[in-house]
């Protein structure tokens, strides 16, 4: 069937990138939300609250994120929350991202010296203070170059959304795939695409943290 | 829509989903111990003084991490038997996980090997330690000890992302979620049992690594 | 083990048995709404693939918008795959699911089905010119196979002792021994048959007998009658005014078999 010309294959091909593009945006965007909120809940010491955190870690990151969209796209409606594709969506890479999140930056915190926390402490000042003014602004330093580097694992996570009916870079390819029989070419093409989306990041990343190892020396 | 859950409807295909598991299980060892070790070599020819070696070993590295698994696997699939490789599903899922995890672990063991203070190095190099030597006792051992929680990640992330080669008709853990719901169109109640299977890998592959972790670092620490 | 599972299969029927008592007649709510929504296959040439514009194409299209056109809605395609079609189905996010379904008890458990709406079967092909009406005719010719696959089984089973089965590693040797003449017939599944047609060849793999037939059918949603009688009347219908035959011309490149 050769009614694609090459032109047609990478026309929808970048048409279905930016799914992938808005996808990875979201996911990033609310997912880094609800891990900062994460984050300072499991912070602020509540051994309750931390176990709390640490399932939904360990759930999140223990799963496959593809069986999780499809729970709550298909799952929701079974007890009468019906959701579109959109919510669904965003609600899955949200968990997805923010459980990621939440771990790496939890890393980062911790990596701060517990003597800044007892200098802040014995200054006064209270949790948010101690985070707003002292631990965060360290912390987050460290913090960049691996959050970089993890988004370049969201861009590649929401070829999965294809399960709740999104036709995104990889799902674009498959079709097309099946319609051409020139699996060469489109997955060719797709691989250029997805390295063109996720080199800059990585490149980025690498970047910030040479920079941060300059600034440590 | 009156959906009732019939999760007795699993059961007869129980032993599908069972070695599912095995599969899953296998392709995620053999993929950890080679691919771990192809990320030891490619983090030592990162580190080395040869420029050719470590550009390349680079540029595999950045093609691997910047593009799908499901990518990789097809090309390795379906590109391989074009050279004239001829490979089983099964072995080329695991050659995916392989080179799939090397290019990760040599970027993990590279940090963690740059973090190794140059003194350390030259202390080894004035008792007159070879370059073996060095990187095997000096270099390499600390840097997986400070990355091995980084390097578990990994291992756990490639874990859930074999489930991608069922595209490729290898049997394992999703493979068999997607046939028994053809089969019998229970998908809610097949892939809740997966999703539960592989929670509980997972769990299960992380205590191991920890506690493996502990073995190796702990207890020959003093060598 | 057994015995949980029991519970909380009770437990969960129970949060979801209000929902049942609320839908109305789908027949009624999609009339209501003006719009069909149909589950199609998007990955499955020729029931359902798509074109240079991305856009849905093929058997199963043509089926929704046939039965779409018949009761005077509007059509919304969702396109879907074999590991989601049934879920939006049963969640109400799709009224049928036209995506090549073929029936067995279990399914049936699950999901109710329409009369057939197309052929699906496994059986042997050849040219006009060599006359074969069942396994017993087959003997003295050659007929090619893919190895292992369910004709090759099948076959093997019904064939008489001095039939020569000739077995290829794949679909495309399969396919390329019938047309260069090495094998007189083939046996293969009609989907197949249809993407040779649909090269042109000098040799047209012509249908001669069923292996084994397992035709496809519209799934919807149980206790469903009314609408279910709806589909049946459309289908029959279809097949009365030479619709449906068209469909099957245009997609398998077969006019339909006498008895889906």
């Amino acid at each position: 069937m050769s009614e694609f010309t090459l032109w047609d294959i990478v026309y929808n091909l970048l048409l279905a990138a930016r799914w992938t593009v808005l996808l990875s945006l979201t996911a990033f965007v609310l997912g880094g939300i609800v891990g900062l909120l994460l984050l300072m809940v499991r912070t602020a010491g509540n051994p309750w609250v931390m176990r709390l955190v640490r399932g939904y870690v360990e759930l999140f990151q223990g799963t496959p994120l593809l069986m999780q969209l499809f729970i709550v796209f298909f799952g929701l409606p079974l007890i009468g929350i019906d959701v579109s594709p959109w919510i669904a969506a965003m609600l899955g890479l949200t968990l997805f991202t923010s459980a990621f999140l939440t771990e790496i930056w939890r890393g980062c915190v911790e990596s701060i010296g517990l003597g800044q926390w007892e200098a802040s402490a014995s200054l006064g000042m209270n949790f948010r203070q101690q985070m707003r003014y002292i631990i965060l602004p360290q912390a987050l330093r460290i913090a960049v170059p691996p959050t970089v580097g993890f988004s370049v694992q969201v861009v590649k996570g929401t070829a999965v959304a294809s399960i709740i009916g999104f036709v995104e870079l990889t799902k674009a390819g498959t079709m097309i795939t099946n319609a051409t029989y020139a699996p060469f070419t489109v997955y060719g093409c797709v691989a250029v695409m997805y390295f063109l989306i996720c080199f800059p990041l990585s490149l980025y990343a690498r970047h910030l943290e040479g920079k941060l190892r300059h600034v440590a020396r | 829509m009156a959906y009732k859950f019939d999760f007795g409807a699993i059961v007869p295909h129980w032993e599908l989903l069972l070695d599912g598991v095995v599969l899953t299980t296998e392709l995620t060892v053999i993929g950890a111990v080679v691919g771990v070790s192809l990320g030891t070599l490619g983090a030592w020819a990162r580190a080395s003084r040869a420029p050719v070696i470590s550009q390349i070993v680079g540029i595999y590295v950045e093609l691997i991490r910047n593009t799908p698994f499901l990518v990789q696997l097809f090309f390795i699939f379906f590109g391989l038997p074009a050279l004239g490789v001829k490979l089983s599903e099964f072995q080329a899922a695991v050659l995916a996980m392989i080179v799939n995890l090397g290019a990760y672990s040599t970027e993990i063991i590279r940090a963690g090997i740059l973090a190794i203070p140059k003194g350390q190095i030259e202390a080894a190099q004035s008792l007159a330690m070879n370059r073996v030597q060095i990187f095997r006792y000096v270099i390499i051992r600390p840097a997986l000890k400070k990355i091995w929680p980084a390097l578990s990640s990994q291992i756990v992330i490639v874990m859930l992302g074999s489930s991608v080669c069922s595209q490729i008709a290898a049997e394992e853990l999703t493979f068999a979620a997607n046939y028994i719901q053809a089969v019998n169109f229970r998908a809610f109640e097949v892939y809740f049992v997966a999703t539960a299977l592989y929670l509980a890998m997972s769990v299960l592959l992380r205590w191991v690594l920890k506690i493996f972790g502990n073995f190796l670092f702990e207890r020959r620490s003093h060598v | 083990m057994n015995k949980f599972l029991k519970s909380t299969i009770a437990a969960i029927a129970m949060i979801a048995a209000p929902l049942a008592g609320a839908s109305a007649g789908a027949l009624d709510t999609i009339k209501e709404a003006g719009v069909l929504k149909v589950a199609v296959p998007q990955d499955f040439p020729p029931f359902g693939t798509v074109g240079a514009d991305m856009q849905p194409k093929g058997y199963d299209i043509d089926m929704a918008a046939l039965i779409a056109d018949d009761l005077g809605v509007k059509l919304e395609l969702v396109p879907v795959a074999s590991s989601n079609r049934i879920p939006y189905l049963t969640t109400g996010k799709v009224d049928l699911v036209i995506s090549s379904l073929g029936k067995n008890p279990d399914r049936e458990k699950v999901i109710d089905f329409t009369d057939p709406y197309a052929p699906f079967y496994n059986g042997v092909f050849g040219p006009a010119d060599i006359a074969v009406k069942g396994a017993e005719d087959l003997a003295g010719h050659s007929v090619g196979v893919t190895r292992g696959a369910i004709e090759d089984l099948e076959l093997t089973k019904i064939a008489p002792a001095d039939l020569e089965i000739k077995r290829y590693e794949d679909n495309n040797g399969t396919i390329s021994a019938f047309l260069s003449g090495q094998v007189d017939l083939i046996a293969t599944g009609n989907v197949t048959a249809a993407a040779i047609i649909e090269r042109n060849p000098p040799r047209k793999p012509e249908p001669k007998f069923l292996i084994k037939n397992s035709p496809c059918y519209v799934g919807l949603n149980k206790e469903e009658e009314a609408f279910k009688a709806k589909v049946n009347e459309i289908i029959a219908a279809s097949i009365a005014d030479g619709r449906l035959n068209a469909i099957a011309e245009k997609w398998l490149g077969i006019p339909l078999p006498e008895k889906l």
